[in-house]
């Protein structure tokens, strides 16, 4: 219990101060409530350890997990599974990924490959849908092997049944820093569009984070409308669906683009209307987008560092490997870059730098390596 | 004999059914976008929404250019795609990231065009592989090399000079890249109906084996069709470049199929049965006022595809009513 208390406070320490005041003062906009929230996540964040120390070394020696990212070419998922290697090499223990393009059959390659090599574990990271390969999940766990997901569903939606494991994100906590951002920003006077892609798993909670935090935070004079655009059609819908919204109706103040890779297509369609005095508020911490920020095209992103995910996953699993008690609630928490800070992450920006490195030793020092 | 060597030939009428059939496509356009302004004048009718349209998606023009010269002369080019976003990356790897000016990274992305052409004529011609399997071949292959030279990165940080030249100067309220687009349907018009290399390319795709006996140079023709093809191609990529500002590995490849797509639709349109450029012009202005008229009227995105796929359907059908669904040879 004491666990989750630790990590519900490093997550949303700002999230519960925001309720606190929402529901001592039901008015909107709540602009106070919103800046408490800001700050909370402007400060660097800082490592609270998510578990009891366990000796990592010798509880996973001679283990092997396999990750599948979404997509090896994907830079996002690439990296997390880069950082996994090379924590699995310090501590000890064979972490593999298995390279891929996004298409489902090199996921089912992968998946035979852990079963024929007689893998410990395998992660399916960042977008690789467990439906997608229900009999060769069945096949893997008929050979003993216990199958994850990483950064994959929200906290608050229900992971398939066929998975041992969950590292889940809260989306939905993205979401409301997303809504308080535009209500500060535009003293309670906000016209967003909100940009998603529906058949990502988590986009539906995401978005009710925002619409759910405009209506709570914001207040009733606050209006928004949503764009599905699905990702192979982020070229062509993302920048005509934007166009028509802004001329439809002039008032738009803010584009909330929910995956920040979308800003690229958003940004043209504001310079071809003409429309520079629109904001741009997103998630992912992308680096070009960290780039877009320092050029002032981009006003805000929310950032996780891939290097704490990478450690956060790895922790969870490793407990449930070893037979400890473990969590499903993904440790990382969420870090804004807006033109105060985005020169921090590196001119141009690169992965998971700006952030802090108080993660590196609070893992160390967790897993019993120093 | 005198008297009738002195009388006027009979002056043939009109022929409606041609007329209809050239321009129905238009008669198209003009309703949706005249249903959509109907329904939301305020917006749809707005001189910011119409120039809006107009320079957005010059860059599927463009392309659609570089796609119907090699289908005149009977060949498919399906890496125009590939050299789209190959051009787009290499201008954004060598002037933001490796402080080329723009022109040269231009050049260069021009170049790469050109050898991009050859590489495909090569093993169309010498080696006589459909280019169907060829263009597959190396579209694939120059994907790998967009992966590698960007890290499967989206590079920002080109300089904004190519965007003021492409989407944020304006004349009449227009970007310029709409301009650069009219004005390439403009020179491949010309091309194909007044020069003699462009009845040759026309004759080529006719028919190779009388092209031949004619004394055309039926490989040489193709070469040419297919180098231009990939240096549209690579232009394409630099207007994408400026127009996004900054170039990533995969968007630039959804641009294939509606390509195509205006490809065939144009060709039942203006000078129907034959590839055209104002033709193609017209089929993807069709497109986008129906997509942005739906978009505006906030009806869900499946609809779109809907649109996309059934307008290209019902057009290419109604057409075939008008010419009493008698063969149709595109090439």
């Amino acid at each position: 219990m004491s666990l989750y208390r630790t990590m519900l406070l490093s997550l949303a320490g700002g999230a519960a101060a925001l309720l606190a005041t929402a529901s001592a003062n039901a008015a909107t906009p709540d602009i106070e409530g919103a800046k408490k929230l800001i700050e909370a996540h402007s400060a660097l964040p800082s490592f609270v350890p998510p578990g009891e120390p366990f000796d990592a070394k010798k509880c996973m020696k001679g283990k092997k997990l396999l990750t599948i990212p979404v997509s090896s070419a994907n830079p996002f998922t690439k990296n997390i599974a880069t950082a996994m290697i090379a924590v699995g090499k310090q501590i000890g223990f064979e972490v593999k990924e298995w390279e891929n393009q996004a298409q489902p059959t090199q996921w089912v390659q992968g998946m035979e490959f852990a079963i024929n090599n007689h893998f410990d574990a395998i992660d399916l990271l960042g977008g690789v849908n467990p439906q997608v390969l229900g009999p060769q999940i069945a096949q893997a766990k008929k050979a003993g092997i216990k199958i994850y997901t990483s950064h994959l569903y929200d906290t608050i939606q229900k992971p398939d049944p066929s998975v041992d494991l969950s590292m889940q994100v809260a989306y939905h906590d993205v979401g409301t820093i997303l809504a308080s951002w535009a209500t500060l920003k535009t003293n309670g006077k906000v016209n967003a569009v909100i940009v998603g892609s529906d058949e990502i798993i988590p986009t539906a909670p995401f978005v009710k984070g925002i619409t759910d935090g405009l209506k709570t935070i914001c207040g009733p004079d606050c209006k928004f409308t949503y764009i599905n655009a699905p990702v192979p059609e982020w070229s062509t819908k993302i920048k005509t669906g934007v166009q028509s919204a802004l001329i439809a109706d002039p008032t738009i103040n803010y584009i909330i683009p929910i995956y920040d890779s979308m800003s690229q297509f958003v940004i043209p369609a504001l310079t071809i209307t003409g429309r520079k005095d629109v904001k741009i508020a997103t998630f992912n911490g992308t680096p070009f987008v960290i780039d877009e920020i320092q050029k002032g095209k981009v006003e805000m992103d929310v950032g996780e560092s891939l290097g704490w995910i990478a450690r956060s996953v790895l922790d969870g699993y490793m407990r449930d490997m070893c037979g400890l008690k473990t969590y499903s609630a993904l440790y990382v928490p969420f870090y804004l870059f807006d033109s105060s800070n985005a020169k921090n992450a590196g001119t141009p920006a690169d992965f998971d730098r700006g952030y802090g490195d108080q993660h590196v030793a609070g893992y160390e020092k967790l897993w019993m390596l120093k | 004999m005198t008297e009738a060597l002195a009388t006027p030939s009979p002056r043939r009428g009109f022929n409606w059914v041609r007329f209809l059939e050239a321009y129905a496509l238009v008669f198209a356009l003009v309703l949706l976008g005249a249903v959509f302004g109907a329904l939301r004048p305020e917006s749809f009718l707005s001189w910011a929404n119409i120039s809006t349209m107009l320079g957005s998606q010059a860059v599927l023009v463009v392309l659609t250019m570089a796609l119907i010269i090699p289908l005149t002369a009977g060949d498919f080019d399906l890496s125009v795609a590939s050299m789209l976003t190959l051009s787009a990356m290499i201008i954004a790897v060598l002037n933001a990231q490796m402080g080329y000016s723009l022109l040269v990274s231009m050049i260069v992305a021009v170049a790469v065009g050109v050898v991009l052409g050859i590489v495909n004529a090569w093993f169309i011609l010498y080696f006589r592989i459909p280019s169907l399997i060829v263009t597959l071949g190396t579209g694939t292959f120059v994907n790998g090399i967009v992966l590698w030279m960007s890290g499967s990165m989206t590079i920002s940080g080109l300089d904004d000079a190519l965007t003021e030249w492409v989407v944020v100067r304006r004349v009449a309220g227009i970007p310029l890249a709409f301009y650069y687009a009219v004005a390439l349907c403009a020179v491949i018009w010309y091309f194909f109906g007044y020069t003699t290399p462009g009845r040759r390319l026309l004759f080529v795709g006719r028919g190779r084996e009388v092209a031949r006996l004619s004394g055309i140079r039926v490989d040489r023709v193709r070469l040419f069709s297919l180098i231009t093809s990939s240096v549209l191609a690579a232009g394409a990529g630099i207007m994408y470049a400026g127009t996004i500002g900054a170039a990533d590995p995969l968007s630039g490849l959804t641009f294939l199929l509606p390509g195509f797509a205006a490809s065939f639709l144009g060709a039942t349109s203006i000078s129907p049965g034959r590839f055209n450029p104002w033709g193609s012009l017209v089929a993807v202005y069709f497109l986008v006022i129906g997509i942005t008229g739906l978009t505006i009227l906030g009806i869900q995105t499946f609809v779109q595809n809907l649109f996309y796929g059934g307008g290209l359907v019902l057009a290419v059908a109604l057409s075939q009513l008008v010419r009493k669904r008698e063969a149709q040879d595109f090439t």
